[in-house]
C-alpha cells in the first residue's frame, strides 16, 4: 500500500520531531494517554512490524514523562493488547490507512507540551481520541471500549473521501455535525489540531463548529478546571477566542482562566484544546466526567464574532462576574426574585421595589406630618413599644403626653373645611381616615349641645386658637388624620367640661 | 451587611435630632412643610448613617445641602462626626458636582446621538434586544438611586443594594413611629 508506506515515512520523520517535543516538561496526561492509545491503535493496525519500534520508542518516551500519570497502567495494558487486537483491527486496515495522512497532518502541529505522533485525521480516529481523552478523566473501564468502536466507526470514516486534505474532511464532518454529536465533537477536536498547518480550514471549521459547539464550548470552559486540563482549556480559549469571544465571556467564566490564558500565550496555539471543548453541553456523559457544568442564570446569548483580545476578555469576564455576584445578593434582598432568571427581569423587579420603598417613605412622612403638627415625637413611647430591638438610651423625650393632646383639639373646627377639600392624591386608602371622617361628618351635622358633637363646643373653648388653626388647615390641602379627631374629641370634650 | 437594629437606632436618633432643629427654626409649619421637613431629615439621617462611604449617601447629602435650611440640619447631624466629611459635602454641593455632571451628561448625549446615526445598519437579534432592555432598565435604576447616573454597572448594583437596605430601615422606623403615634392618639390613657 503506497499510502501506508508514505504514511510510514512521514511518521518516521515526524516521530523524530515529536520525540524532540517529548522533552518538554508540561504534558497533560490526557494527551499522553490519548497519544499513546492512538499510537498503539494506529501503529498496531498499520504495520505491526515497523510500527512496533515506533510504538516502543514512543511509548517509552511517553512513559518517561508520564511517570505520575495514572494512565500508565492503561498504557501498558494497551500495548499488550495491541498485538492481540491487531487482527480485528487489521480488518479495518484499508479503511484506516487513508485517514493516516489527514490525522498526521492534524496531529502534528502541536509543539511543546503535546507529544502526539501523527495520526490520521480520520473522523473515527478523532472520535476515538476524543473518547480516550474524555474517559481519561474518569472512567478507565470505558477506555477499553474504543477497541470496539472502530467497527461502529466504519460508516463514519468511509464517508469522507480518503485522501482529501483536512479541509474537506472538516467540511464533511462539519456537514455531518448537526446530525451526529460524535462528529461535532470530532470537528472541534480536529479543527484545532490543524491550527498551524491550515489556518483557513481551521477558521472555517471553527465557524462551522462554533455554531454547533458554541454552547458546549462555553460550558466546557466552565466545566472543568482540573489541573491537568489547564493548558488544554487555555489553548482552546486562545484558538476559539477570536471567533467565539463574546459569547464565552458572557457565560461568566472561571477564575483559573486568566492563568490559563497566560499559559497558552506563552506556548502558542496547541492542539489539545478541543478536548476541553467537547464535553459538556453536547455530550452529557462525557461532560459529567469532567465536572458539573455551571448553571447559568443569565439569558443565553448567541455566539458572536468577538473582537476581544485576551486582556479585554479578561477584564470583561471579571466585570461580569462581579455583576453576577451582586445580582445574587440582590436576589436575596428583593422579595420574589428567587425564581427570576435573567438580568432584565431582575432589574425590573429591583426598580419596582426601590420605587415602592421610596413611595412608602413619602407616604409615611406625610402621615407623620399630619399626626404631629409640631414634629414632636414621644421617644419614650416609641422605645417602650420596642420599635428597636434594643433601647436607644440617649434620646430624650421631646414632648410630654399632655402636650400632645393640646394641639389636636384646635384642629377640630378646621377639619370641616379641610375635609371638603378632599383626600390627598396618594391613592392609598386609609381606613382610619374613612372611619373618622364619617362620624365627624355626622357630628358636625348635629346640633350644638350634643355630647356627641363636641366640635360645636370646642370652638367655644378654644376660640382664640381657632383662627390660627383654621388658617393652618385652610392653607393645607390635605386632610388631617382622623385619629386626631376621635382621640382629641374625647380629650377635648373632657377638658372642656372639666 | 450591617446590623439592622443598630442601624435603626442610629437612624432614629439622627432623625429626631433633625426634626428638633426643624421645629426650633420654624414654629408653625404647614402640613406640607412638615412633611418635607420630616422627609428631608429622614433622608439626611439615613445618608449620614453611611457617613458618605457610599456614593448614594454622598450624593443625597450634597443634593440636600443645596438648600440652605437643610445645611443646618446636616451640620448638626454630622456634628459629632468628622469635620472633613462636612466640608467635603458642602464644598461639593456648592461647587460643582452639578458642573461636572452636566459635562458628563453632555458628552454622553453626543456619543448617543452619534450612535443613533450609525445604528441603522445593525441587525436586530434577540441578543441585542435583550441588551437594549437591560440598558433601559439600568437607566431607570440610575435615575432612582441618588447619584446613580455617574456610576458604572457593577458599582450601581452595589449602591442599589445599600440603598435598598437603608430605605427598608427608614420605612420600618417611620411606620412604627406613625403607628405608635396614631395608637397613642386613639388611646391617650394607655400611652406611656
Amino acid at each position: 500500500m503506497d499510502i501506508a508506506s508514505k504514511n510510514e515515512s512521514e511518521q518516521e520523520k515526524r516521530n523524530e520531531e515529536v520525540s524532540m517535543n517529548y522533552q518538554s516538561p508540561n504534558i497533560s496526561s490526557e494527551w499522553q494517554l490519548s497519544g499513546s492509545n492512538l499510537t498503539n491503535a494506529s501503529m498496531g493496525i498499520m504495520n505491526p512490524s515497523s510500527t512496533n519500534q515506533m510504538v516502543d520508542s514512543f511509548c517509552t518516551t511517553t512513559w518517561d514523562q508520564s511517570t505520575n500519570s495514572p494512565n500508565l497502567g492503561f498504557c501498558d495494558a494497551n500495548v499488550q493488547i495491541n498485538p492481540s487486537t491487531t487482527n480485528p483491527l487489521g480488518t479495518l486496515g484499508p479503511s484506516w490507512t487513508p485517514s493516516n495522512p489527514m490525522l498526521k497532518g492534524g496531529m502534528f502541529p502541536p509543539p511543546g507540551p503535546v507529544m502526539l505522533p501523527q495520526f490520521p485525521a480520520d473522523s473515527g480516529f478523532i472520535e476515538r481520541a476524543a473518547r480516550f481523552s474524555c474517559f481519561s478523566g474518569g472512567n478507565f473501564g470505558d477506555m477499553m471500549n474504543p477497541f470496539s468502536i472502530p467497527e461502529s466507526m466504519n460508516p463514519y470514516h468511509r464517508g469522507p473521501a480518503p485522501m482529501q486534505g483536512p479541509q474537506e474532511v472538516l467540511a464533511c464532518n462539519g456537514l455531518k455535525s448537526p446530525q451526529k454529536q460524535h462528529l461535532s465533537n470530532v470537528d472541534t477536536e480536529k479543527s484545532p489540531l490543524k491550527n498551524e498547518k491550515k489556518s483557513e480550514s481551521f477558521a472555517r471549521s471553527q465557524d462551522e463548529a462554533k455554531e454547533v459547539v458554541g454552547v458546549s464550548g462555553n460550558e466546557s470552559d466552565e466545566a472543568g478546571c482540573s489541573g491537568r486540563r489547564e493548558e488544554t482549556e487555555g489553548a482552546g480559549e486562545e484558538s476559539y477566542g477570536k471567533n467565539i469571544g463574546s459569547k464565552k465571556r458572557k457565560r461568566g467564566g472561571q477564575d483559573t482562566e486568566p492563568a490559563k490564558d497566560q499559559i497558552e500565550i506563552q506556548k502558542g496555539e496547541q492542539n489539545p484544546n478541543s478536548i476541553s471543548i467537547k464535553p459538556g453541553g453536547k455530550n452529557g456523559k462525557q461532560g459529567s466526567q469532567f465536572s458539573d457544568p455551571t448553571k447559568e442564570e443569565y439569558i443565553h446569548v448567541r455566539a458572536r464574532r468577538g473582537q476581544a483580545t485576551n486582556s479585554h476578555s479578561l477584564a470583561e469576564r471579571i466585570r461580569r462576574e462581579k455583576i453576577s455576584e451582586r445580582m445574587k445578593y440582590l436576589q436575596d434582598l428583593v422579595p420574589g426574585c428567587n425564581k427570576v432568571t435573567g438580568k432584565a427581569v431582575m432589574l425590573d423587579e429591583i426598580i419596582n421595589y426601590v420605587q415602592s420603598l421610596q413611595r412608602q417613605v413619602e407616604f409615611l412622612s406625610m402621615k407623620l406630618a399630619t399626626v404631629n403638627p409640631r414634629l414632636d415625637f414621644n421617644i419614650d413611647g416609641l422605645l417602650s413599644k420596642d420599635i428597636l430591638q434594643s433601647r436607644a438610651g440617649p434620646s430624650s423625650s421631646l414632648a410630654f403626653p399632655p402636650d400632645m393632646t393640646m394641639p389636636y383639639p384646635p384642629l377640630h373646627p378646621s377639619q370641616a373645611g379641610i375635609l371638603q377639600s378632599g383626600l390627598p392624591g396618594y391613592g392609598i386608602p386609609n381606613d382610619a381616615f374613612r372611619r373618622a371622617i364619617n362620624p365627624h361628618l355626622a357630628t358636625t351635622s348635629c346640633g350644638p349641645g350634643d355630647y356627641k358633637d363636641p366640635s360645636s363646643q370646642a370652638p367655644n373653648v378654644w376660640d382664640n386658637e381657632l383662627h390660627n388653626v383654621v388658617q393652618m388647615g385652610l392653607n393645607s390641602s390635605a386632610p388631617l388624620s382622623s385619629q386626631d379627631l376621635s382621640g382629641s374629641l374625647s380629650s377635648g370634650q373632657m377638658k372642656a367640661e372639666s | 451587611m450591617r446590623n439592622p437594629s443598630s442601624l435603626k437606632q442610629e437612624f432614629l436618633k439622627k432623625w429626631i435630632k433633625g426634626l428638633q432643629i426643624c421645629s426650633a427654626t420654624k414654629k408653625k409649619m404647614s402640613i406640607m412643610e412638615r412633611r418635607k421637613a420630616i422627609k428631608v431629615s429622614a433622608d439626611i439621617a439615613m445618608a449620614s448613617t453611611r457617613k458618605s462611604t457610599t456614593y448614594w449617601s454622598h450624593a443625597l447629602m450634597a443634593n440636600a445641602s443645596k438648600d440652605d435650611t437643610n445645611k443646618i440640619i446636616i451640620e448638626n447631624i454630622l456634628g459629632n462626626d468628622d469635620d472633613n466629611s462636612k466640608r467635603i459635602i458642602f464644598k461639593k454641593a456648592s461647587m460643582g458636582i452639578s458642573m461636572s455632571q452636566k459635562r458628563i451628561v453632555r458628552s454622553k448625549k453626543i456619543v448617543r446621538n452619534s450612535c443613533k446615526i450609525s445604528r441603522r445598519a445593525r441587525k436586530i437579534s434577540p441578543s441585542t434586544i435583550a441588551k437594549k432592555l437591560v440598558k433601559k432598565r439600568t437607566q431607570v435604576l440610575k435615575s432612582l438611586v441618588p447619584g446613580g447616573e455617574y456610576m458604572d454597572d457593577a458599582s450601581l448594583i452595589k449602591e442599589t443594594l445599600d440603598y435598598i437596605i437603608s430605605l427598608r430601615v427608614q420605612v420600618d422606623v417611620m411606620r412604627h413611629l406613625a403607628n405608635n403615634a396614631s395608637h397613642e392618639i386613639n388611646d391617650p390613657k394607655t400611652s406611656s
